[in-house]
């Protein structure tokens, strides 16, 4: 939306009337929200945009199939950031009042948080569980064995899957 | 990324992941740590993968382990349904792992900082009074005989007692009995007097003197223009932003500063016209004020994320 668009490409802006009321249709779909569908509409372009440096528009033949690929990933995207963020309002609000961060704190940590929450994703949950637990709770492979009700030699095979998904990802 | 590399690149990470997991499984052996050094010199990308798998365990070590915990395992049903089509569409790109945004460590090293919001005063040694705006950061000396401030971030107003010197990217300002404020901006400091003179001294180049009610540009090579403001308005330094028939777009650029979080607006607003006065305190009623009295609404896509859009006519 602002800090947008020095001077678009006349590519970039025809594909941008050609396909904006159509992507945004199809994220309203999604998300019953008009206006969040509008942003998101707006940050697929730009996504097209900031990737087009290295490839450019004119050789994309199915420039659909390409917007939705991108579109797709930001809803999901989307979704998974407000989810935290609703787990993460929902746990402030039980801390006590003196423990509370200040507004730039919490929202650093969120920051954080949703960075390590893209790390984490698309590992099954109780590869996820045992990595969270492991790391943030420091629990050993004997107790997490215990909680997921599976062998720690099973633990262990979950916590080297977790590292090599993060290591990848992180690469 | 070819196959072949990726394939080598995914053969380092499974075995850096498994000596992390033995390492967790309950500590090695004197052998095995022998054995983990020999496998970490190997070759730099061993050596790299293995800063890398530290700087991981180190993030997760930062946040405060039970809120931590609760969030990022939270039970979902959007994000169950959602994981099929997430896999379908490939690897979702590490955007905030890449785009974690952090302070500059400068500021975190400061004597005396400000977070977003934030606004504090103090009076320093000799007498002279400081305030700090929104992130700002600053560092003090006033030893043997010293009296300098030194501006690391943001903006800073000074009411000086005696002579005083404040320490910019872009060079010096000496002041005698002066008020005056101190903007770092992308372009150089902004210096406005509002009372008595202030010397500039921009790193390399002649300086120049700037009396009240004067406003320049300090650059580290040179001074720009003398422009007069009316020094009688108040500011951020009262709790107030003011806005005389001013574009929209530019009061939300200014407002940005003092809200955490992301603040976006369709560009279609940024020529509307405002005029009032805004307490900075309460930024989320600021944004109600401006609803109220323009054609946009408020829209917030999440606590943090706060997008306008121009209201559309359903009359």
């Amino acid at each position: 939306m602002t800090e947008s668009t020095a001077a678009p490409e006349p590519t970039l802006s025809a594909l941008y009337r050609a396909h904006r009321g159509w992507l945004h249709g199809w994220l309203l779909r999604r998300l019953g929200d008009t206006w969040t569908a509008a942003d998101l509409t707006q940050d697929t372009f730009l996504r097209v945009l900031a990737a087009q440096q290295s490839q450019t528009l004119a050789s994309l033949r199915e420039p659909r199939a390409y917007l939705l690929t991108v579109g797709r990933r930001l809803l999901v995207n989307h979704f998974r950031r407000r989810s935290l963020e609703h787990a993460y309002l929902e746990a402030l609000r039980q801390l006590p009042e003196a423990l509370a961060p200040s507004p730039e704190q919490r929202w650093v940590l969120l920051e954080t948080l949703q960075a390590l929450d893209e790390l984490l994703d698309g590992l099954p949950r109780p590869v996820r569980q045992a990595f969270i637990w492991s790391q943030l709770e420091g629990l050993d492979y004997a107790s997490i064995a215990t909680r997921l009700r599976v062998s720690e030699r099973t633990v262990k095979r979950y916590m080297v899957r977790a590292y090599e998904h993060c290591l990848l990802v992180a690469l | 990324m070819n196959a072949r590399t990726d394939d080598a690149a995914r053969r380092l990470a499974r075995e850096a992941a498994q000596w992390l997991a033995l390492q967790d499984a309950g500590g090695l052996s004197a052998e095995q740590r022998d054995s983990l050094s020999r496998w970490r010199e190997r070759s730099a990308a061993h050596e790299a993968l293995w800063q890398k798998a530290e700087a991981l365990r180190e993030r997760f070590s930062q946040v405060p382990a039970p809120l931590a915990a609760t969030c990022l395992d939270r039970p979902d049903p959007d994000r169950r349904r959602l994981l099929g089509q997430a896999l379908a569409v490939g690897t979702l790109v590490p955007l905030g792992w890449l785009g974690y945004r952090q302070l500059p460590v400068d500021s975190w090293r400061a004597d005396l900082r400000t977070a977003t919001g934030e606004r504090r005063g103090l009076t320093l040694p000799d007498g002279s009074r400081l305030q700090l705006n929104t992130a700002s950061a600053v560092n003090l000396d006033f030893s043997l005989g010293r009296q300098q401030v030194q501006l690391v971030a943001g903006e800073i107003a000074v009411d000086s007692a005696g002579s005083l010197q404040v320490q910019t990217r872009q060079g010096l300002l000496r002041a005698g009995g002066a008020s005056f404020c101190v903007r770092l901006g992308g372009r150089g400091c902004t210096v406005s007097v509002s009372r008595g003179q202030v010397d500039l001294q921009p790193l390399s180049g002649p300086g120049a003197r700037v009396d009240a009610g004067q406003r320049a540009l300090l650059g580290a090579s040179g001074i720009g223009a003398l422009q007069p403001f009316d020094a009688q308005l108040p500011g951020w330094q009262q709790g107030l932003l003011l806005a005389n028939n001013q574009r929209l777009g530019e009061l939300l650029r200014e407002l940005r500063r003092y809200r955490p979080g992301l603040l976006r607006w369709d560009p279609a607003l940024e020529r509307l016209a405002v005029t009032g006065t805004f307490q900075l305190d309460d930024t989320d009623r600021i944004l109600a004020l401006l609803a109220a009295s323009l054609p946009l609404v408020v829209h917030y896509r999440t606590r943090y994320w706060v997008s306008l859009t121009p209201r559309e006519n359903t009359a």
